[in-house]
């Protein structure tokens, strides 16, 4: 899988899981606690779909450190099997 | 039952419900003779290794619950701690808490034992929580195990289990109220606790465990009512530590679930007063406890078997807030007829998030203000999230990168949510304090 597909799956989970952002076009650089609607608890939804979707493991130890969406396709890409 | 100790406790049940199931994690189910022959056993152990206060990295598992036990036993002073904390807040922690042994993964282990010190003399029976810990300035406050039961008793009696019951406990191990009320309450009925397997399970765990009972913040608790993962067999919900809205409340009560409410802090051990029956924002005082309010509608707290000793190495700290044996808590109250207690809002310059962090803004606000290199700004909520508000002209993108930076140390809860620009002044007192709550208002009417 490429880089851009994960990236696609990623937004549509995030669009999935909150259809009020239908209207905001996500970039690699958004800032997914500033820029967007999820709070940490919305985060650990999307975390989880993305873990089940992509079959990864991130520790949740690195979750904290995910800040953008490049960041989040970054953390999926590095586990993929 | 009221209990002196985790040994009390533990023994207790070892004699009289050996077989019954005392801590379930994953498939694992220990009964309570097993958990206090495992209990004694790693005791030994730490006893042999001549250490003398030890730091658990918190991660909520069985082995977790079992060193707890096993190093109080011990007499080892315990500190317990945040996993998810960047490593530099962590070693500053382990220094100022003298940690001579750690516990936990062993990489993180490996990386934070530069920090470890000399040990303590005298930490026998201590356990060490952190009010709410963002920052390397956190304060440790000295609880014991004997004030930790005396709290759970104290929630117990006004909120009993019984050996039937199943308590999920989701909450982390190193906040008093995921300690008290999501594991001690449960044993010291007798009950069984289920550990929670971490925030990557918050959607199946009620569904694994099939839990009765359950102790949660109200942020959790809304995303478990929003998601529907909560079990038909859960008949009580426990929130703590941090303000409920009423619309959460009415949708957990639609699904047939009663919630109460709990308040108290991490300084008096958790819970010091708890909402039983009726409307759930008014709440009763615990047995052990007394209550008062000062003329500005400060909640004043006594609680002779559950107070904190004091905040650890900082005396200064204590006498501020504990005089003559009363907590004052920076909390407002008032008594409505019954006598019951109802919560009406923050005298001190604190934000309460709603997964129960609380954002002590002096310290915050200062920290942004040497990175921003700004001094006209201030910190308050929108949505229950954080929000700066800056005075002056910015370029926010600019500001927001600056910001980006700052935040990357901080848990993702605690991070500023939205940037308000503002050519306004902020509003200050005579003295130059920050008007918080006329800052609020502004920042509501702006919405």
């Amino acid at each position: 899988m490429t880089r851009q597909e994960v990236l696609e799956q990623t937004k549509k989970v995030i669009y999935d899981c909150f259809p009020d952002m239908a209207d905001l076009d996500l970039q690699e650089d958004s800032v997914i606690n500033t820029e967007t609607a999820i709070d940490s608890m919305g985060f650990v939804l999307v975390i989880c779909k993305l873990e089940a979707l992509f079959d990864v493991r991130i520790p949740e130890r690195q979750w904290q450190k995910l800040q953008t969406l490049g960041d989040v396709v970054d953390a999926i890409c590095k586990r993929l099997k | 039952m009221r209990f002196d100790s985790f040994d009390h406790l533990l023994s207790h049940f070892a004699m009289t419900t050996p077989d019954a199931p005392a801590l379930r994690y994953e498939k694992t189910t220990l009964s309570f003779r097993a958990l206090d022959e495992t209990v004694r056993k790693r005791a030994e152990e730490l006893r042999a290794g001549g250490k003398s206060c030890i730091g658990l990295l918190c991660d909520g598992s069985l082995d977790n619950v079992i060193e707890i036990f096993a190093a109080s036993l011990a007499g080892l002073q315990i500190v317990l701690l945040d996993a998810s904390l960047p490593s530099d807040v962590l070693k500053s922690l382990i220094r100022y808490t003298d940690v001579d042994l750690l516990w936990g993964d062993g990489e993180l282990c490996d990386e934070l034992s530069l920090a470890l010190m000399a040990g303590v003399k005298d930490g026998k029976g201590k356990i060490l929580f952190f009010t709410s810990g963002t920052t390397e300035r956190a304060k440790a406050v000295v609880l014991t195990d004997h004030s930790l039961c005396q709290s759970a008793y104290n929630g117990s009696a006004k909120l009993p289990l019984s050996a039937d019951d199943t308590l999920l406990c989701m909450l982390p191990l190193g906040h008093v109220f995921g300690f008290v009320c999501g594991l001690l309450w449960g044993l010291s009925c007798g009950a069984c606790v289920a550990l929670g397997r971490g925030a990557r399970h918050y959607l199946d765990d009620c569904d694994f465990y099939r839990p009765t009972a359950v102790s949660v913040v109200p942020l959790l608790l809304g995303f478990l009512v929003k998601q529907r993962c909560i079990n038909p067999e859960l008949k009580l919900v426990l929130v703590g530590a941090g303000d409920c809205p009423p619309a959460l409340l009415r949708a957990a009560g639609a699904m047939g679930i009663r919630v109460s409410f709990g308040y108290g802090l991490t300084e008096t051990s958790s819970g010091v007063a708890i909402s039983v029956e009726g409307d759930p924002y008014a709440m009763e005082i615990c047995p052990d406890d007394t209550i008062t309010l000062a003329e500005d509608g400060e909640i004043l707290i006594e609680a002779p078997t559950c107070m904190m000793q004091g905040y650890y190495k900082r005396p200064d700290a204590t006498r501020a807030v504990l005089v003559g044996g009363v907590f004052h808590t920076g909390d407002l109250g008032r008594f409505d007829e019954e006598g019951k207690l109802h919560i009406t809002g923050r005298k001190k310059d604190v934000l309460v998030l709603p997964d129960g962090t609380k954002i002590f803004l002096p310290e915050y606000e200062s920290a942004l203000m040497q990175a921003l290199g700004h001094t006209e700004l201030a910190v308050t909520l929108k949505n229950d999230r954080p929000i700066l508000v800056f005075s002056g002209a910015a370029d926010r993108e600019k500001l927001q990168a600056k910001l980006r930076e700052v935040m990357r140390t901080l848990p993702r809860g605690q991070q500023i949510a939205d940037i308000l620009l503002t050519d306004e002044p902020l509003p200050r007192t005579a003295t130059g304090k920050i008007k918080r709550w006329e800052l609020q208002q502004k920042v509501s009417d702006n919405t």
